[in-house]
């Protein structure tokens, strides 16, 4: 809209007359035409040289740069990722190793304990076994060894009982055998 | 204060005159405006590209926002043949750009308001990519005034019209850029000048249209340096592409 509108006045102010600049557009005045051009030319070149020489080539050099730095730093990401799984499997491996290696070493350690436990064992059953032996021994010698002191314990306490009770004096070989026939005849309940 | 809103558009000499075999080639405030677009552009890409960082600070950022928008705004049109015109399209759509630029700030001088600046930009662009047309295909460059699948019978008229719109293109391509810089300073200027003639109780609504408008001339200045620039893209596409 706006700009129909102004190329309509520029239009008409082209029809009116082509040079009044004065009552219309400084623009159509051709006074200075040469010399916009002119300036127009030598300025742009001057600014299309330097911007295409110096300042374009830096800022692609600068873009680029940072396009292969980035493009470096993500395969540098990559390699080490890799890097990383690798030593990461590495160690799993270590780890399986080292486990499988307890076991045995648990498996082994264990198998020696129980050998040495079983013999040990076995030793001291066998000790203990003779030190039954000896005590049964001991016993039996013990049993009979009471049993005789009890018969002449038994006689004597017998012989007494009939002194004091009847007051007379019993042959001591009679009574021997009569305590020994009731100590044989009752030895079962004892021994 | 409520003068002519053409009057911010004279062109005046600065210093001596300067005339060369009778012409007069004064440097002027126009040529004042086209020298400070073109140190600012400079200035800007100087800092831009002085410390090649990895990670930009903002300057340069922003001046590798541009080469990347031009860049990738040339490959999409006119593809990879365009590479070679790469730093020709930078520089017309920088200096366009800030010239538009700088002719938004206050007393400033609009360098691309004036029809023959942006004529002669457009003339160049014309002749140049005819001249690469010519060159790239010879003679099949005339078939640009004959697109194919049309029936015969439109054919002649067809030719005739896409010869009138080839020719056409530097004056569009230069009306365009100038009215609309043109336009939009006028407005300015005439909302300005609203602003200074209803005084305090009365200025406020062209003040706030006043704001407004820096807002969408501000639009404008970028969208008609892209405009500018990716019109030549096309064209250039035309010349290295042939495929009518």
């Amino acid at each position: 809209m706006k700009s129909f509108l102004i190329m309509f006045i520029a239009l008409s102010a082209i029809n009116t007359d082509l040079y009044a600049a004065e009552a219309g557009m400084p623009q159509l005045d051709p006074t200075y035409w040469a010399s916009q051009g002119f300036w127009l030319i030598l300025i742009f070149t001057i600014l299309y040289i330097s911007i295409s020489k110096f300042y374009l080539p830096k800022i692609k050099d600068n873009l680029d740069n940072r396009e292969n730095k980035i493009k470096e730093d993500l395969e540098n990401a990559n390699k080490f990722k890799e890097q990383s799984e690798d030593k990461l499997k590495e160690y799993e491996i270590i780890l399986e190793n080292a486990k499988k290696e307890v076991s045995k070493i648990h498996f082994e350690s264990k198998n020696i304990l129980d050998k040495e436990i079983q013999s040990k064992k076995d030793m001291i059953e066998k000790d203990i076994e003779k030190e039954l032996v000896k005590a049964q021994k001991d016993i039996t010698e013990l049993k009979k060894n009471s049993i005789s002191s009890i018969q002449k314990i038994s006689e004597n306490i017998a012989a007494n009982i009939i002194e004091n009770i009847s007051g007379e004096k019993l042959n001591e070989s009679s009574i021997k055998a009569a305590v020994e026939d009731i100590s044989k005849k009752n030895i079962g309940k004892y021994l | 204060m409520a003068s002519n809103p053409m009057q911010q558009f004279t062109v005046h000499k600065i210093g001596p005159e300067i005339k060369i075999a009778g012409i007069d080639l004064s440097f002027t405030n126009a040529s004042l405006f086209m020298v400070i677009s073109a140190s600012v552009i400079l200035l800007f890409l100087f800092l831009g590209s002085k410390e090649k960082k990895i990670i930009p600070n903002k300057i340069q950022l922003i001046a590798e926002m541009f080469y990347t928008f031009v860049a990738k705004m040339i490959s999409d049109t006119a593809g990879s043949k365009a590479k070679p015109y790469f730093p020709f399209i930078f520089s017309l759509f920088m200096f366009v750009l800030f010239c538009n630029m700088v002719g938004m700030l206050p007393y400033s001088f609009t360098v691309t308001s004036h029809i023959i600046v942006t004529l002669i930009m457009a003339l160049f662009v014309f002749i140049a990519v005819t001249i690469i047309g010519f060159l790239k295909h010879g003679f099949k460059y005339l078939s640009i005034f004959v697109p194919s699948g049309v029936p015969a019978v439109l054919l002649p008229l067809i030719t005739v019209i896409e010869i009138i719109s080839y020719l056409s293109r530097p004056v569009s391509l230069s009306v365009r850029l100038f009215a609309n810089m043109m336009a939009g300073h006028t407005m300015l200027k005439v909302f300005g000048g609203f602003v200074v003639s209803l005084g305090v109780l009365g200025g406020w609504l062209p003040l706030s249209f006043s704001v407004a408008l820096t807002g969408l001339e501000i639009l404008v200045a970028f969208l008609q340096a892209y405009v500018f620039a990716i019109l030549t893209c096309i064209y250039l596409n035309d010349a290295l592409n042939l495929h009518h």
